[in-house]
């Protein structure tokens, strides 16, 4: 499954605006949540409520601040904007844009464009689930209800390069919760249940245990 | 909510009967306002009215919940139903939705693999505890103030934009297990494994819808309140 990708939708007319989303949630290999915004002057708001990764909308809005100036407004620095165009519209105006979808392109220059336009950082990552051993040191610590400190001692690294470890194996297999990581942990053999009692807050009882 | 049906929003006029066979998921805001079905072919508005509920706040629910994204028009809310809607969507999600997920679960995950049903049911428990947390803090802090800010009362020390700050999104860790289960949990597809995945998918986004409502329809209520209150807005 990949990462979700957030997509905002701002344009005011109903018909184009389902139109695009309809395309979107067609698109192959890409699992895309929507937000649409309809009304021009609640853009700003909405991009700060939901901090898609990609804005697309139609350079010619009435009252669109320039691209930078929208992403500093709202602090979604790393937005990538897309311009819809649904007219002629000149080069000049573009160059602030970071792609742009025509009304005639096919699924597939769409999907392509998304794709290269998130694919960027993505390719730097290694392949999702599967963690180092350094990474899987971590896990286990984690999952025994060792603190960030506790476990840049026990691994002769600092507490910084722990939490950046941390960061990674969320990102990997999007987890985030230590009671998620132990899931992960027991299924793939890195500890046994005998190792985390210590870290059930309830003294060791199991939750509903009567029920297993 | 998807967008499988009509367009256009929903009016007093229209058929009871015609929201819920076109948005089987209006079942549920319906029953939270307590409407009975066997309702036959009424309005709207006859429905709402032969069993106490305020209509405007009912079509304000479905038309916002039908299209995320519009701006809620506020103006005629009854924010008492809307606080009883609430609370009953609480009821909803703490005692029958999520314990029915926890039934099926225990039913699906293979119980000879016991380290990891422990850990997949401990996940679980420990989410349902932070939904009860998060609807528990609006049961006894959000409603309470709202309530007696509706008898004239202004409290100095609380305002709605404190809820709206805090207000986080309960259903992420939901996503997060239907994740595990998917990838990692090491078993066979059964049908009872991909009926609790079913409910899972289901109930996180009722638990979004329902959030949207607070956020969409509740919060800007209470700031609109707050106003002619003359409290902080």
């Amino acid at each position: 499954m990949t990462a979700t990708l957030r997509i905002a939708v701002a344009e005011p007319s109903i018909i184009l605006r389902n139109g695009v989303i309809s395309v979107l949630q067609q698109l192959p290999g890409l699992n895309i949540h929507v937000v649409e915004i309809r009304d021009p002057e609640q853009l700003a708001v909405s991009l700060c409520n939901h901090r898609p990764d990609i804005l697309l909308v139609n350079p010619a809005s009435p009252g669109l601040p320039p691209v930078h100036r929208l992403r500093q407004q709202t602090g979604c620095r790393e937005m990538r904007c897309v311009a819809l165009l649904t007219a002629l519209t000149d080069r000049e105006s573009l160059k602030a844009f970071d792609e742009s979808i025509s009304l005639y392109d096919s699924v597939e220059q769409i999907a392509g464009k998304l794709q290269r336009l998130v694919s960027a950082p993505a390719a730097r990552r290694e392949p999702a689930g599967t963690l180092s051993v350094r990474e899987r040191e971590i896990v286990v610590c984690i999952v025994k209800g060792m603190t960030n400190k506790q476990i840049a001692e026990k691994l002769f690294i600092s507490t910084h390069t722990v939490i950046t470890h941390r960061r990674n194996v969320a990102a990997k297999l999007q987890i985030h919760s230590p009671a998620g990581l132990t899931i992960y942990a027991i299924v793939n053999r890195l500890v046994d249940l005998d190792d985390i009692r210590g870290t059930i807050p309830d003294g060791g009882e199991r939750p509903g245990g009567r029920e297993l | 909510m998807e967008n499988l049906y009509k367009l256009g929003k929903y009016k007093e006029t229209d058929r009871m009967c015609d929201l819920i066979c076109d948005h089987y998921p209006m079942l549920l805001v319906m029953s939270r306002f307590g409407i009975p079905l066997g309702f036959g072919d009424k309005s709207i508005r006859e429905v709402c009215a032969e069993n106490g509920v305020d209509t405007d706040t009912f079509l304000a629910v479905v038309n916002l919940l039908r299209e995320e994204g519009t701006k809620a028009d506020t103006g005629n809310v009854s924010v008492e139903s809307l606080i009883s809607y609430l609370r009953n969507s609480h009821d909803y999600f703490l005692e029958f939705r999520l314990p029915a997920i926890r039934r099926k679960l225990i039913e699906a995950i293979d119980c000879r693999r016991s380290d990891v049903s422990f850990a997949v049911l401990r996940f679980f428990d420990e989410y349902a505890g932070e939904v009860r947390k998060h609807m528990q803090y609006e049961e006894e802090t959000v409603f309470p103030y709202v309530e007696s800010l509706l008898t004239g009362r202004t409290d100095p020390a609380y305002n709605i934009g404190i809820f709206r700050k805090r207000h986080d999104q309960v259903e992420a860790r939901l996503s997060e297990l239907k994740n595990i289960l998917i990838k990692y949990y090491p078993a066979e597809s059964s049908n009872e494994l991909n009926g609790v995945l079913f409910d899972i998918f289901s109930c996180q986004r009722d638990l979004a819808s329902h959030n949207y409502v607070e956020d969409h329809l509740f919060v800007p209520s209470i700031v609109r309140l707050e106003r002619e209150r003359g409290g902080r807005s």
